[in-house]
């Protein structure tokens, strides 16, 4: 019947019920002989099972000496795993100060560009700004007569490209891997630290 | 039992978390017979449990500082000693003690009849827990013999709440079918 208690009276029997389905357990265990039969095999069981004495170990000086024994010599000392842990949680304000660094560059790198485009920076253009236009290996192609015209246009655009912007590119996505195997990592070593000591092999 | 402070044993772990072994070896001696029963009412075995009771603070004194303080460490123990009596266990394929049968033949004396009774209903008991699947067998250890609450054998066992429950369950329905006609002996001894 589904009006029963039977799910709840475990439950009930190990005192863990409250408010109002404590209530209703026990209203209707006062009515139903059922569900009455039930919660006494529940205690019946425990009475059984309380009956098993437990057994006689060694003596509790002798069992600690037994554990001494067998304690390895050589652990990890807890300093040296305190250090570890603030260099691990570390880990990422690293890469944090590394992304900064990389992008601040990059940044400062493309408004010195601009202001060079814009004739802003005069004298100083220089010293500040080197020539990206005139591409390494495309100026060599183009010594040598091999390209020339809108083949020679692409190649350069091709150079700028793989000059400026896939190294931002291959930075970003590298600290990004980074990083997520950081979060990886720290995600293994929390489960394990919640489950507990496995059997050293 | 063997009692302490909060704050005593916080400061003995703090203590054996900084490689104090002595601060550890007292640890062993406060919490030593809660786990060697956690372990003998899961294996049926007073050597197997004392060898994996050993086995349990090895464990933890290798892992002491994956220990979070505000935690309990008599639960975190229970959970290692679950874990190293159902290793131990599988490994060594020992079961129940046999002590029922060295019983037998040595009868004549007032009152042996009853003594035999209750040492095959303990054997009996024993078997039916042992013959439980290992998640369940550890819930019904920790509600039945040391009395921990759901909430703490959920966080010992690092299962939700709803499994302590069905597991519970489980085990006990599993218990009562397997020991009814020791169940019914109880009954009509105690009416």
């Amino acid at each position: 019947m589904s009006n029963h208690v039977s799910e709840w009276l475990n439950a009930y029997y190990d005192g863990e019920l409250k408010g109002a389905r404590l209530h209703q357990v026990e209203e209707h265990l006062a009515a139903c002989e059922a569900c009455q039969a039930e919660f006494e095999s529940l205690q019946g069981l425990s009475a059984l099972l309380q009956e098993a004495p437990t057994a006689q170990f060694i003596s509790n000086e002798r069992f600690v000496s037994q554990v001494n024994l067998r304690l390895p010599q050589r652990r990890v000392s807890a300093t040296r795993q305190k250090l570890f842990e603030v260099g691990w949680w570390m880990a990422p304000v690293g890469l944090l100060m590394i992304w900064i660094f990389i992008s601040t560059t990059i940044f400062i790198s493309d408004m010195v560009s601009a202001a060079n485009k814009f004739g802003l920076l005069d004298d100083a253009a220089p010293l500040l700004v080197s020539d990206s236009s005139a591409g390494m290996w495309t100026s060599t192609l183009r010594q040598f007569g091999l390209l020339e015209g809108e083949g020679l246009q692409w190649a350069e655009r091709i150079e700028i490209y793989t000059r400026n912007v896939l190294p931002q590119f291959v930075w970003q996505v590298s600290i990004a891997m980074l990083y997520l195997t950081w979060i990886a990592i720290s995600w293994v070593r929390q489960r394990r630290q919640g489950q507990v000591p496995l059997l050293e092999s | 039992m063997v009692t302490v402070s909060t704050a005593n044993e916080a400061q003995l772990v703090t203590q054996a978390q900084n490689g104090d072994r002595n601060a550890f070896s007292e640890l062993v001696r406060l919490h030593a017979q809660g786990v060697l029963n956690v372990i003998y009412r899961m294996c049926g075995d007073v050597q197997l449990a004392e060898d994996a009771a050993q086995e349990t603070f090895i464990r933890a004194w290798q892992n002491l500082s994956s220990y979070r303080p505000q935690t309990s460490l008599r639960n975190w123990l229970y959970r290692i000693a679950v874990n190293a009596g159902t290793d131990m266990l599988r490994k060594e394929k020992r079961i129940v003690p046999d002590a029922i049968e060295d019983l037998h033949l040595s009868d004549g004396q007032p009152g042996l009849e009853s003594l035999l009774l209750q040492q095959e209903r303990t054997v009996s008991v024993q078997k039916a827990i042992l013959s439980l699947p290992d998640a369940s067998r550890a819930v019904l250890v920790l509600r039945e013999y040391e009395g921990l609450s759901y909430q703490e054998i959920s966080s010992t066992l690092d299962i939700p709440l709803g499994s302590v429950m069905s597991r519970l369950s489980y085990a006990r329905s599993l218990l009562k079918a397997k020991l009814e006609p020791q169940l019914s002996l109880l009954e009509a001894e105690h009416v």
